[in-house]
This record gives structure tokens, sequence and C-alpha cells, in this order.
């Protein structure tokens, strides 16, 4: 057995952290997330799409609730230049019949994802709801380039601005339609925290 | 014969609502309830140091105790945590914001004001919920948890007396900003009632977050938004006009979802007359989804009207309101000497987004300070009115304190301008206000002094007016406070002050008139009507043609008083109250029969219209028609539960068909009404005789002549039963005094006669 030099070893480290951060839809099967028919999605993307957008929500968290029709207009906004807005319900409580019908009660059309095994939750590193993702589509790789708040209303909990003064989420879709640097976030998601999957309600 | 009576008030006290109320609102995403009890483990004692928490024995009792009477299916909070489940989904949430004391809600600094219902979570209880949640949640053995308490959906104090619905259903939209809107409750009934408790059930209780009712006397909101009212007004705060009568506003009707009813001390129900209407000021944060607010006010009445006049003073700063951009701590500061003895009830502090530091304090004559209330970071959405735990002694002469400090700076994350901008009062969210409201209940009144509350009136005014010398409505209202004091010299010469300013102010020289008549001088009074009458606008002059034509009528002008009436029918709008005043008049001219029908067209108009049914008692009483009197005056002591008047010529009625009993109990009433009207006790006195309770009859004249010495008629009466019960020496020196006040009074000089000759 050959000792690995240590630079290679650091090395090594960076490409798996950096793979960490890619995953190919050329994957046979890497999601179990299904739609609200309860369809598997293997296909974040279609023809054309160059942003990925996943929003990681919570049919019973307030704040993830009071975000839908923002993200509902920003998706009217964006969705003819190329950008795929998702809702995701990592939830083990957030069961396919409860999202459909909350789906109905928010008036929400974006496509809705619910992540049982919580492989997006993971892919993106998400950890509370509502917390946005946001991944670049290279030739037919994702690549997350922007994770975080959606804007800065809420700064804490009890710590509210009366309107969001930095909208992070779009301007990082936005510097990536442009070609430019996304800026990363400066302020923690505040919502819900995600419930491991291993704690069944 | 016919007495007069005051068929509207004859003084306009107090015209506009100084009043700014508040609106108030609300908590933003999680509502964990307060209340704070001993939650259920004695905090100290059943967890070792070692002892893992479980949900059963530890969690439970606190979330039962402080959270959940909003985080039930259903209810204000956005969530329920009835259940182990429950609690471990939102675990990690709990947590959080109870160690940073967003939940429960709760913003008073403790050890500054000692309030009741305190919503603070002991250290203790934070420390378990955050052992528990290291822990891993455990549930603990279900078998030794508290049972969950129950909620249901129907009214937390049984079915009201009376149920107020909104107009129409309001739909808030899914997203945006916050939304503040004013929806009118009309009352519909047509006498008054007093109110022990309100409760509402706002529809979507998890979007509104707080509410204030706030009473218009006059429907002025209505009004003011003819066209709108129905659908709620946007705005968050409101100025009413106050109306005619000194009827300050008493009480906090401020509703959070925690306290769905608000329920008053005994003694202190507030209350509501035909044509008033409640407006509901409500703060409503969308949700995600749109809403149906459709709100219901439940009331609770009672019979018993009030024995303690409570009055909200406001401390306020808004005229100091200027804060530049980026001003990071920024003061405004007010205090107020107090004219009397007071208690403090209730506080109730307000500012909108850049408020931060508030403190209220008073410094008492002997120097001593009593802190009132210090919240150190300001949240308008979860702002409360706060309730001493006990009364605070406030001794005249009493200084009261505010001092707020704002954050005008980009750092200040409530700040609604982005970057921030100079910043000045005003009634939009986005601008700033400066309010303290005490409620205070005087105490230590003269009971021969005017009422306390004018007092107060009269020292807030005199307040403000250093600040705003030429604020119309402090001068129009001190003007009003001195008028109720009896010093109307003095109101005249405040409305003097605002006629400087406006001239032809229509309100202010009818309240100037009013004045003027109180002060003896009817016929400038009159000038002065006469004026509004011939150049006012149309509301205007009806307003002023009424009192005019009431003026005339109680100085016997009757010619002018019945041909304004009649202007008043022809060219005002019809009302019952100028029939019964027209009706009133031809009494006077002797003209019993056109008054009849001109009483009848006035209850046809409005069957509870107080003077009128009284009024046409009187004919009927006259004329020997007990029954339908009887009935009518029981209608007007219903209405007016209130009036002496109304008690003692129902007396009149019972005992004119015989009903002794009923005379009396009538009569007794009267007397607590009005314990220094001699006439009363002087009825009560022949009523007795005639039942054959002489010594007591014999009691009540005497109480009689004690009040009004002068009066050869009583002295007569008193002999005479003096006499039917052998006291002949007393009943001789009754009809002797009786001739030296009136030496020809006949029948006392008869009764002396036969007397036997003294020995």
């Amino acid at each position: 057995m050959s000792l690995i030099p240590r630079s290679a070893l650091w090395c090594y480290t960076a490409l798996m952290l950096l793979f960490a951060l890619f995953v190919s839809t050329a994957q046979a099967a890497p999601l179990h997330a299904t739609d609200l028919q309860g369809h598997p999605v293997e296909q974040l993307t279609v023809a054309g799409t160059k942003v990925v957008v996943l929003i990681f929500a919570a049919t019973d968290c307030p704040i993830s609730n009071r975000y839908i029709p923002q993200i509902e207009a920003l998706r009217r906004k964006l969705s003819s230049q190329g950008v795929a807005f998702w809702w995701v319900f990592p939830n083990p409580g957030d069961t396919l019949p409860i999202v459909r019908k909350h789906g109905q009660d928010f008036s929400i059309s974006t496509p809705t994802l619910i992540d049982s095994q919580q492989e997006l939750v993971h892919l993106a590193n998400a950890s509370v709801t509502p917390e946005a993702a946001v991944f670049a589509v290279d030739h037919g790789s994702l690549h997350e380039v922007y994770r975080g708040r959606i804007d800065d209303r809420y700064i804490a909990f009890g710590q509210e601005r009366p309107q969001a003064t930095h909208h992070d989420l779009e301007q990082a879709i936005q510097a990536i339609l442009a070609g430019r640097t996304v800026a990363q976030s400066f302020g923690e998601p505040v919502g819900c925290s995600i419930i491991p999957a291993a704690l069944k309600p | 014969m016919t007495t007069l009576h005051r068929m509207r008030p004859f003084l306009p006290i107090r015209h506009m609502a100084v009043v700014i109320l508040p609106m108030m609102l609300a908590a933003s995403a999680f509502h964990l309830r307060p209340v704070r009890a001993a939650s259920g483990s004695d905090n100290f004692s059943p967890v070792s140091a070692s002892a893992t928490p479980t949900w059963s024995h530890d969690i439970a009792p606190i979330l039962y105790s402080n959270c959940t009477t909003c985080h039930h299916t259903g209810g204000a909070g956005p969530f329920s945590l009835l259940t182990y489940a429950a609690a471990r989904r939102w675990g990690a949430q709990a947590v959080t914001v109870t160690q940073s004391r967003y939940m429960p809600p709760w913003l008073p600094e403790p050890g500054y004001g000692d309030f009741a219902d305190v919503r603070r979570l002991p250290d203790a209880d934070l420390a378990l919920l955050r052992k528990w949640f290291r822990a891993g949640m455990p549930q603990g053995d279900l078998a030794t948890a508290p049972q969950a308490p129950k909620y249901d959906s129907v009214w937390q104090m049984g079915k009201p007396d009376l149920i107020l619905k909104q107009a129409q259903p309001f739909t808030l939209a899914a997203g945006g900003t916050d939304v503040f809107r004013n929806f009118v409750f009309t009352y519909p009934l047509k006498q008054s009632h007093f109110i022990r408790a309100m409760e509402i059930r706002p529809g979507a209780p998890q979007v509104v977050h707080h509410a204030n009712v706030l009473i218009d006397r006059t429907a002025s909101f209505r009004l003011q938004h003819p066209t709108d009212w129905q659908t709620g007004v946007p705005g968050m705060e409101i100025l009413l006009d106050a109306g005619n009568t000194f009827d300050p506003d008493s009480h906090f009707l401020f509703w959070k979802p925690d306290t769905p009813a608000l329920v008053e001390p005994d003694g202190m129900p507030w209350r509501l007359d035909p044509g008033n209407d409640l407006i509901l000021n409500i703060h409503l944060k969308p949700s995600g989804k749109s809403e149906i607010i459709d709100s219901e006010i439940g009331l609770y009445f009672t019979d018993k009207p009030p024995t303690k006049q409570p009055m909200l003073l406001q401390l306020d700063r808004d005229d100091g309101l200027d804060i530049p951009a980026g001003d990071k701590a920024f003061v405004v500061e007010d205090s107020m000497t107090l004219p009397i003895d007071v208690e403090a009830l209730g506080v109730y502090p307000h500012a909108h987004y850049l408020g931060k530091d508030m403190q209220a304090w008073a410094v008492l004559p002997n120097g001593e300070k009593k802190w009132l209330v210090w919240i150190r970071d300001w949240d308008i959405d979860r702002q409360a009115v706060y309730r001493y735990r006990e009364p605070v002694q406030l001794p005249k002469g009493s200084v009261l304190h505010m001092r707020y400090v704002y954050d005008n700076s980009a750092a200040n994350a409530r700040n609604p301008h982005d970057p921030p901008i100079r910043v000045r009062a005003g009634n939009r969210s986005e601008d700033e206000m400066a309010h303290l409201w005490l409620q205070v209940l005087p105490t230590h009144a003269d009971p021969k002094g005017p009422d306390p509350r004018l007092l107060l009136e009269e020292a807030w005014m005199r307040h403000r007016l250093t600040r705003t010398p030429n604020d119309r409505i402090s001068l129009y209202n001190l003007g009003a406070a001195l008028a109720g004091e009896g010093k109307y010299a003095e109101a005249a010469s405040e409305y003097g002050e605002i006629l400087k300013i406006s001239p032809h102010d229509s309100a202010t020289l009818i309240a100037l008139g009013a004045a003027l008549d109180g002060s003896g001088d009817w016929q400038k009074a009159r000038r002065v009507y006469t004026q509004v009458v011939e150049s006012a606008k149309a509301s205007q002059i009806c307003d002023a043609r009424f009192d005019l034509a009431t003026l005339d009528l109680r100085h016997e002008q009757l010619n002018s008083a019945e041909g304004e009436f009649r202007t008043q029918l022809a060219s005002c709008a019809e009302d019952a109250e100028t029939h019964a005043g027209l009706a009133a008049t031809l009494m006077e001219e002797g003209q019993s029969d056109r008054a009849k029908a001109e009483f009848n067209r006035s209850l046809e108009l409005n069957s509870e219209n107080f003077q009128a049914l009284l009024g046409l008692s009187g004919i009927e009483l006259d004329a020997g028609d007990n029954s339908p009197a009887i009935e009518h005056l029981a209608s007007a002591a219903r209405i007016r539960p209130s009036s002496e008047e109304a008690h003692t010529q129902l007396a009149r009625a019972y005992a004119q068909s015989g009903n002794l009993d009923g005379a009396q109990t009538e009569l007794r009433r009267a007397a607590q009404l009005q314990p220094g009207n001699p006439t009363v006790h002087s009825a009560l006195a022949q009523v007795l005789a005639q039942a054959s309770k002489l010594e007591d009859a014999i009691a009540e004249q005497r109480l009689a002549l004690k009040l009004l010495d002068d009066d050869a008629d009583g002295w007569n009466n008193l002999g005479v039963l003096e006499a039917r019960t052998g006291k002949l020496e007393s009943a001789r020196a009754d009809f002797e005094r009786a001739l030296k006040l009136q030496p020809e009074h006949a029948a006392a000089r008869a009764n002396l006669a036969r007397l036997p000759a003294a020995r």
C-alpha cells in the first residue's frame, strides 16, 4: 500500500466536495421524489432549461406558506426565460394527499415534488422551510450556485421587515441568466426546521 | 305641567374625539400562547439536575398552560401543540422562540409595573424546554401526562345577548404587506344596554393578530365613508367625532388572539346607545392563501349600571416627532400633572415600526417614582394592553411621564423605509406615533363637585394646549369640560379662541351658544344660534335651529319655538326629536290635542323616543288614562333607567291607578337616583301616608324639608302626618312654620285651628 502524499489527499477531498454539488440528470434513478400524481420525477429540466430552482416548503409552516404568492409570481415572471421552479415538500408528515390538498388551498400551479427520502434536501443541503436552492444547468448536470433565504423579510422569529429590501433568490437567478457571479446570501433563512425523514410524525 | 325635557344634550360638550384610537395589531409567524400561571410542573422541583425531562411529565404542562389557548386546531396559532407528535414536530421552533422570548408574546420588562396575566415564561421552563429538546424530545410515560385542555369553536361565555355581524365578508389577499382595516358594526337595537363582556370571533383567527374596538357614538365614521363602510375602510388609525355629550372613552376594548372574551370588572360595564356603531380596527397578516374575514362581535348585557366611571387619559408627543433619517436614538418625552386622585387600572403604549425603548412612570408628590411600564424592544406586532394586578394609586399632584426612543436607522429591521427617510407623526403605518394611554379611575372625588373626569379632561386639554396653543380640538374640548363644570364664561372664552381663527366654525358657534345660555345670557345665545341658522351649511343649520328652538321653548318664546320646530320639520330630515319638541311647545301653549298628535307622530318614527313617551304619558295621566300612561312610562324607564323623572312619573301613574306598592317602588328608585331631590321624598311621603305607613311617611317628609325648608306645603303636610300619629305639639309647630312662610296658607290655618288647644 502506498502512502498518499498529503497534498493529494487534499485534492481528493476537494474533488469529492465538488461532486457533492453535482447531480447528473444522466443518472438512471437518482431520485425517488414524486409528483402530485405519485409518479417518480427523474428530470428536473426540459430542453432549454438554464436554471432550476427548488423551494423547500412545509404545508404547516406559516412563514413557508406566506411566501407562496411571491414564489408563484416569480415563476410566472421568469419561466419564459428558461427557469424551472419546483416546490419541494420533504417533511415526513407531508404526504401526497396532504400536499395535494394544500396545493389546491393555496392555488399553487408551480410543479411540486414530494421528497419523501429527502434526497433533494441532501443534494441542496437545505435545512429549513422555506429555503431556496438554485442550480445552473450545465450540459445536463446541475450545479448548485445559491442556497439560502428567499429574501430578507424575516430576520429572526419576531423580527420581520414590513417589506423585503434584498431579494436574494431573484438576484441569484438573474445573475445566472446574465452570466454574472452569484452573490451568496448574507442572512440565514428563517422558518421551520426540516423534520428528519427518520422521525415519523 | 309639562316639564321641559332637554331633547338633545343642551351643552355640546365634546365634539371630536381627541382620540386617535389605536389600532393594533399583531404578531407574526408563531403565536405560542401565553398566560403565565404556574406551568404544571412547579418549575423548580420535579426535575433533578440530571433527570431527563419528558413530554408527559414536564413539557405538556408548560404547553398546556402557556401555548395551547392559541395553538390548537382552529385557534389563532398557526398549528396545534396539543399532542406529543405535534410538540415533537414543532420542538425545534418552540425552543428557539421561547429562548428568544418571542413566544409567548410579552413585551414589558419584569419589575417595571406589576401586571396581571403576565405571560413571560419563567427561566426554569425555558431550561426544561432546552433540555428536553437536546435529549431528543422523549415522550415519557403517557399515563402520567396531564389531560389536554379542550377547545371548542363556540362562544367562550355562552350564547351572547346580541351578536353583531360584519356588513360584508372581506377577502384578504394571499400575499403582500400587512393590512390595516376598519369594519363598521351598526348597533341595531332601539334601546341602550350596558355591556359587561364582549367576545370577538374574527372568522379567520390565524390571520387576525390583534384588533381594537372603538365606540363611535355619532356614527361619524360611517358618515365619513358613506359608500365604502360596508366593505371596510383601510387605515391604521382613525379619528371619530365624539358627539355632543361628555362621554369620554373609558375602556380598553383591545382584543388579541389569546383573550377572545373581554370581561369588564364588576361595576364597570360600558354602554351602547341606539345609533352607536362599533368599529373593529383590525390588523391582518396575509397567510399565503386568500382568507375570508367575516367577523362577529358577541355582546353580553347587564342590567346593572356602572358604579365606577373610568377614563382613558393620554400622554402623547406626536407634535415632537420629526425623526431624521438614520437617527438611531430619537427621544420624545411628555409629562402631565394629575389634578385629582386616581388609580391607574391599565396601560397601553403605542408607536409604529420605529419605536424602540418605551418607558412610562409617575412621580408622586412625595417624590416616589412608580413605574407604569417599560418596554425595551417595542414590536408593533405584539402590542397589547397591560392591566395592573392591583390598581396603582396616584394622588393629586402626581406627574405622569413618558419617554420614547425611536430608531430610524437602517439597522432597525422593522424600518419600513429603505434607505431610511425623515419620518413624522401620522396615521399611516409608515408614519410614527408617540402615545401612551392610561385607564384611570378617579378616587376620593368630591360628591358635590363636578364629574371628576371633567377635571381630568380640563387638565389634559390645558396640557395639550401648552404645546399646541391653537389646536382646535383641544380648545373645543377644554371649552366643553369647563362648561360641564359650570364655568360657562371661561368656556365661552375658549370657544372665542377658536372663533378668532375660524370665525364661522359652526360647531364652535353652537357650543358657544350653549355656554352663553348656561351663563345666563340667553339673548346672546339666541343671536349666535340665529347667526348659524342664517349662514351655515345645511347640516349645521339643522343642529343650530334645533338648539335655537329648544332654547326658545325653555325660555317660553313659544311662538318662535313653534315656528322653528315647524321650519325644522319642513327643511331638515324629519325626526322623532323634532316632533317631540314641537309637541312640548304645543303643550306649553295649552294645545294638548295637537301636542298629543305630535307626540304620537314622534313615536311612530321612533317608538322608543324617551321625550315623547314621557310627554304623552303626562297628557294621558291628566286625562285619567292610566293604563296607556303606565305602558308608555314603563318603556321610558326601561330605555333610560337612570331617569329620575321617568320613575317619578311612573309612580304617579301607579298611585293614580291605586297601585301603592308600585308607586313606592318607583319613588324609591327615583330617590336612589336623586337622593337630594325634595320633591321625590315629598311624593314618597304622600304615597306612604296613603298606604298608612305613617312613620315612614313622616321620615320621608322630614327628609324633604331638610333638603328644602321653605316649602309651606311641605310643612303643612308634615303637620298633618304628625297630627295623625298623635304628635300634636310637633304638628302645631309645623303648621305655624307653614304660616310663617305663607301667612295666607288656608290649609295650614284650618289644620292649626283643628288641633286641640295647647296645654
